[in-house]
């Protein structure tokens, strides 16, 4: 073996040129997979850094995050129940003794303010969780100590738990940081502990908590806005470690029934019909060693697809390095033929090619885990270019060392097996009357077929490229319904800042006097939500008149609490009715404008000025009149229609609401978290402008986020951006290597056939003559490919049709691009030995014969 | 009387082309003893160079039968033929097939690597020892572009004589070589087969073929006696 590695070596070293242009082939396609492989492991295979993970189990199945009222999501449909109530939690946890213990975590993670001491306060991620999550998962802390039952009770005093990143990367490492106070949202919180390096909390994502409180301080934190005892509000996931030997089937079983009786008690969801819907409610338990799977359900289906693209690519790789042997081989078919004579087996000769494959491989492989690791630091910034402490390492783990090793064996063996098994087949009598007396050369079908499929992978890969790329500029491009150009959307946080229901309204004014004055501002708006943000709220509306909706019922609307600006701002014009004005405010009808979608679903006959609605219950139904229809625009679903959204003013509170949870929900909505603005030409220094403007109003107003509106709108694509342009790099590639096949398969057949075309010119072909029969070869190999690559095209494009946007999956755009490029390149491929062989001399031909 | 080593009886080889049947051997019958030196020779396209490829099982016959050491090998699977060449056949090539990425020693070793557990000690000592029998001992660590033809005739004689071979077979062993090598190696052949070694050469030149214990003359496929020969090969001409 050692001597057939020597031997191999040397190999290489004397095909110098062969060698390296296989190992960067290589790298790039062992690169590509294994830059995928890296996210996929990252997000779909890891386990959390957790004691034992597989003993963790979840409660529930999907995401429907983050606070939803009555049944959530899409529970009425499917009865599957995957987010909780405190008071559900508390019910399910006394219940379900098999999980030792049951945690609860925030389905959300929010924005904080978090301020020590005199210093300026930092806009962190924090969540609620249950006093038992760090003994759920078994981990230990860094510094100080982790949350016991203790610290989540009623009375206890208000801990936190900061993560290690948060320390290390905000607080210098600072040791004292345990036992220090420290402001949330101006409360007053003893930092108790510190988690261990690496941990990132129960689920991947890109925005991990740096921060954890327990549940019990929720209505510390956030007062008459809090949601921790509201019984028909679930927010919560719960995970637990589930007791060794436990059935799990049985438990889920039993979980669910104590559920359903946990809902029978619930006036809320037992009203309108909601009883009968409460025998199909059930949960469905998961493993949640991976930790919450988000990002995972998010995600999956797309790097899914990335994988099976990169996939191509190495297949292609393989075929074309396949190829290079191929020709090699047949250029040693002389020294085989000689060590076939002297008794070499087929096992040997099998060995010796295969150990030259597999070294070249597993250089490429090494040299791929380069590529690899600039392709991950790319994709990860291209997937999550808002991510701050993200828990993926474009680094490779040892899961993507030996999966990048395993690919290079596999490559090595896939395109070395080709050339091997056809060199076991040498003929030994060539030994003696030499090769060039051969009259069957094995390799020409075989090299044929492998360009066939290079081919044939190209017009996929291409094809597959045009469609995402068209579904992203689709999806971009696409009316909105917005006006981005010159506009800025500015995320904050007043409560962090210590403001409340008080002094919330002369904040707002504040923020509309001083913004306005700013030089070039257009329009300033005040929102709860601006669009397309990523996160909304939606109510169940009740047209007056009209019966209680049943569970299940389409009768919700998006809404959003807007500044009187807020439309100008977005650029969006009233095309009925009127705008807000300065006198919608407390104690003035309530009003509302609407979107065309709105009336269209809820007022389709009439006129809907003047048409009055509620939420929540049919004594409300009254509560708001329509004074405006704006033109619809996109709020938050990029993909589907435009949804119902309804708007009401900032300075307007509700005040007949008399159920606590409404009273809350009413208040909550006050509390504005974005400002839009829209300059009337472009703005070269936003950034200091705003954060000087909004800190010259109070210092302790952090900036969350800032960015042109334009960039909010595209962050809703970074994952068909990603796809979009790594199958465009994929299908370039394809293309690349596809068109280098064919050349060097040209190449080598018009060496191999020089004599014959000497003949051929000798006999009277033209230049023109030969340059058609070599074109011929070339042309035909291409047809074949593509008649086996657009059928193949079209099913790939049937699989991706779900990540595909107004893209149908046999788009004729992208199949007969794909085939013009691949016909393009294909014809220069082989006009260049074409050419080649048309100079041929035909005398030094027949002379070399 | 020695015993026999090769028997061939009826021995045919068609090539087929196209719609051409070419019978390269028309029933062949031959004997070789152990510890004999048969030169073969013939015209050229006289199928000399077809029989030597199917007494080395570098070829199959068509027809006919073939007994080396009293076994039938005409019909054997590849790899079984694969281990008769490497235990019992030395081959010694007209171009001398040595692989120019390997060292003198390398080739000489290589038919030896090909034999399953054979210590890579008894290997190097069989190496050296065949090499010192050619008088190339000293040109171990070179490569063969280093060397002569005459060189090179002499490194390819101690390859196939490394694995104590029953026979050695060479086709046209002087034919690249000029004279004065060519005699070399010729006397070479004639002292391994003073020493034993049972030889059967290919080869058109009179000369060399008469230094054999024996001459097969082939004509058109068939082996004829040298007045035959003579006959034929007047009436071809004539």
């Amino acid at each position: 073996m050692l001597k057939d590695l020597r031997y191999a070596v040397r190999q290489l070293r004397k095909s110098p040129g062969f060698t390296l242009t296989v190992i960067l082939t290589l790298a790039l396609g062992i690169g590509a997979n294994t830059a995928i492989f890296t996210l996929v492991q990252s997000i779909l295979l890891r386990s959390l850094p957790v004691v034992n993970p597989a003993q963790l189990y979840r409660i529930g199945d999907n995401d429907d995050c983050c606070v939803n009222g009555g049944f959530p999501g899409g529970a009425t449909d499917t009865g599957d129940m995957t987010i909780f109530s405190y008071d559900l939690y508390k019910h399910l946890r006394a219940s379900a003794p098999e999980f030792e213990p049951m945690a609860a975590v925030q389905a959300g993670i929010w924005d904080w303010s978090l301020r020590r001491g005199n210093e300026q306060a930092k806009s962190v991620k924090g969540e609620f969780v249950s006093g038992n999550l760090f003994q759920a998962l078994g981990i230990r802390p860094f510094a100080g100590r982790l949350f016991t039952d203790s610290d989540d009770r009623t009375g206890a005093a208000p801990a936190l738990v900061m993560s290690y990143k948060t320390w290390q990367g905000e607080y210098a490492s600072d040791p004292s940081i345990v036992g220090s106070t420290i402001y949330l949202q101006t409360k007053p919180f003893t930092v108790i502990g510190v988690t261990p390096p690496g941990f990132f909390g129960d689920r991947v994502t890109d925005s991990p908590p740096d921060v954890w409180m327990p549940l019990h301080t929720e209505p510390y934190v956030r007062g008459d806005i809090s949601i921790l005892h509201q019984h028909n509000l679930h927010w919560l996931y719960l995970l637990g470690r589930v007791r060794p030997g436990t059935s799990i089937p049985a438990l889920q079983a039993r979980v669910s029934a104590a559920m359903r009786q946990w809902m029978m008690t619930e006036p809320t969801l037992t009203a309108n019909g909601g009883a009968g819907l409460i025998p199909k409610m059930h949960v469905v338990l998961t493993p949640a060693g991976g930790g919450i799977q988000n990002l995972q359900q998010q995600t999956g289906k797309g790097l899914k697809l990335l994988m099976m693209l990169s996939l191509l690519v190495l297949l292609i790789t393989c075929a074309n390095i396949a190829n290079l042997m191929l020709v090699r081989t047949t250029t040693r078919r002389a020294e085989i033929a000689v060590r076939v004579a002297l008794g070499a087996g087929r096992r040997w000769i099998i060995r010796q090619i295969l150990t030259e494959s597999v070294l070249l491989s597993l250089v490429g492989g090494a040299m791929g885990l380069v590529v690899a690791f600039a392709g991950s630091q790319m994709i990860l910034a291209l997937a999550f270019p808002d991510a701050r402490n993200l828990p993926i390492s474009a680094s490779p783990s040892l899961p993507v060392l030996g999966f990048a090793f395993l690919v290079s064996l596999l490559t090595g063996v896939l395109f070395g097996l080709g050339p091997a098994w056809l060199s076991s087949h040498a003929q030994p009598a060539e030994a003696l009357r030499g090769v060039n007396r051969a009259t069957h050369d094995r390799s020409a079908l075989p090299q044929k077929v492998l360009v066939v499929l290079q081919a044939a992978l190209s017009v996929v890969l291409l094809a597959g490229a045009v469609m995402t790329t068209r579904s992203l500029m689709n999806l971009e491009k696409q009316n909105f319904g917005v006006v981005t150009a010159d506009r800025y959307v500015l995320h904050f946080d007043p409560a962090g800042a210590g403001y409340t229901q008080e002094n919330f309204q002369s904040l707002y004014r504040e923020i509309e006097q001083r913004f306005s004055a700013l030089p070039g501002m257009e329009h300033v708006g005040l929102a709860t939500y601006s669009p397309l943000e990523g996160d909304n709220w939606g109510e169940c509306v009740i047209q007056q008149g009209h019966p209680a909706p049943r569970p299940g019922d389409d009768c919700f609307s998006t809404w959003d609490r807007v500044s009187t600006g807020f439309l100008d701002s977005i650029g969006v014009p009233i095309v009925q009715g009127r705008n807000f004005n300065e006198q919608d405010v407390t104690g003035a009808p309530q009003v509302v404008v609407v979107n065309q979608a709105f009336v269209k679903r809820f007022f389709p006959k009439g006129n809907p000025i003047g048409q009055h609605f509620g939420i929540d219950d049919v004594k409300y139904s009254g509560a708001f009149e329509i004074v405006g229809v704006f033109r619809d625009f996109k709020m938050n679903d990029l993909r589907g229609e435009v949804h119902p959204v309804y708007l009401r003013p900032l300075r307007q509170m509700f005040t007949g609401y008399t159920d606590a949870n409404d009273i809350s929900a009413e208040s909550s909505s006050m509390n504005v978290n974005a400002i839009l603005l829209e300059f009337n030409r472009p703005q070269a220094n936003v950034d200091t402008l705003a954060r000087r403007t909004l800190q010259g109003i109070n210092p302790n107003l952090t900036v969350r986020d800032l960015r042109s509106f334009g960039s909010q709108v595209a962050g809703n694509f970074d994952q068909e951006r990603l796809i979009a342009r790594l199958s465009a790099l994929f299908g370039v590639l394809a293309l690349l290597l596809a068109s280098v096949g064919l050349y060097g398969v040209m190449s080598y057949l018009v060496a191999q056939r020089t004599s014959e075309i000497g003949i051929r010119m000798a006999l009277g072909a033209t230049r023109t003559n030969v340059v058609r029969l070599v074109m011929a070869g070339a042309l035909a190999q291409l047809a074949v490919g593509l008649a086996i690559g657009i059928p193949a095209a079209w099913l790939a494009g049937r699989l991706m049709a779900e990540q595909l946007y107004n893209v149908s999956a046999a788009d004729p755009v992208a199949l007969v691009s794909a085939t013009a490029a691949l016909t393009l390149c294909a014809a220069l491929a082989g006009f260049l030995p074409a050419r080649r062989a048309a100079s041929v001399d035909p005398m030094q031909a027949l002379r070399t014969e | 009387m020695s015993e026999t080593l090769i028997e061939i009886d009826d021995l045919k080889k068609v090539f087929y082309t196209d719609e051409v049947e070419t019978h390269a051997l028309a029933g062949v019958h031959l004997t070789i003893r152990r510890g004999e030196y048969v030169a073969m020779s013939g015209p050229s396209g006289c199928g000399k160079s077809t029989l030597l490829s199917i007494l080395g099982l570098l070829d199959t016959p068509t027809g006919g039968r073939y007994l080396l050491n009293e076994k039938p090998v005409e019909n054997l699977s590849f790899g079984e033929r694969s281990r008769i060449r490497n235990q019992e056949i030395g081959f010694i090539f007209q171009s001398f097939n040595l692989i120019g990425d390997l060292s003198v020693e390398e080739n000489v070793e290589l038919p030896l690597t090909y034999r399953a557990g054979m210590p890579s000690a008894e290997r190097k000592k069989r190496v050296k020892e065949a090499l010192e029998r050619v008088n190339m001992g000293h040109r171990m660590r070179h490569y063969p572009a280093q060397l002569s033809g005459g060189q090179q005739q002499r490194v390819a004689v101690a390859r196939a004589l490394a694995g104590s071979p029953s026979i050695l077979l060479a086709d046209e062993p002087t034919g690249n070589l000029d004279s004065k090598n060519g005699e070399a190696v010729m006397h070479l052949l004639a002292d391994l087969h003073k020493e034993g070694s049972t030889i059967c050469m290919v080869t058109h030149d009179s000369r060399f073929a008469r230094q054999a214990q024996r001459e097969v003359h082939l004509f058109d496929g068939k082996v004829v006696s040298e007045t035959e020969l003579k006959k034929l090969t007047e009436e071809q001409e004539g």
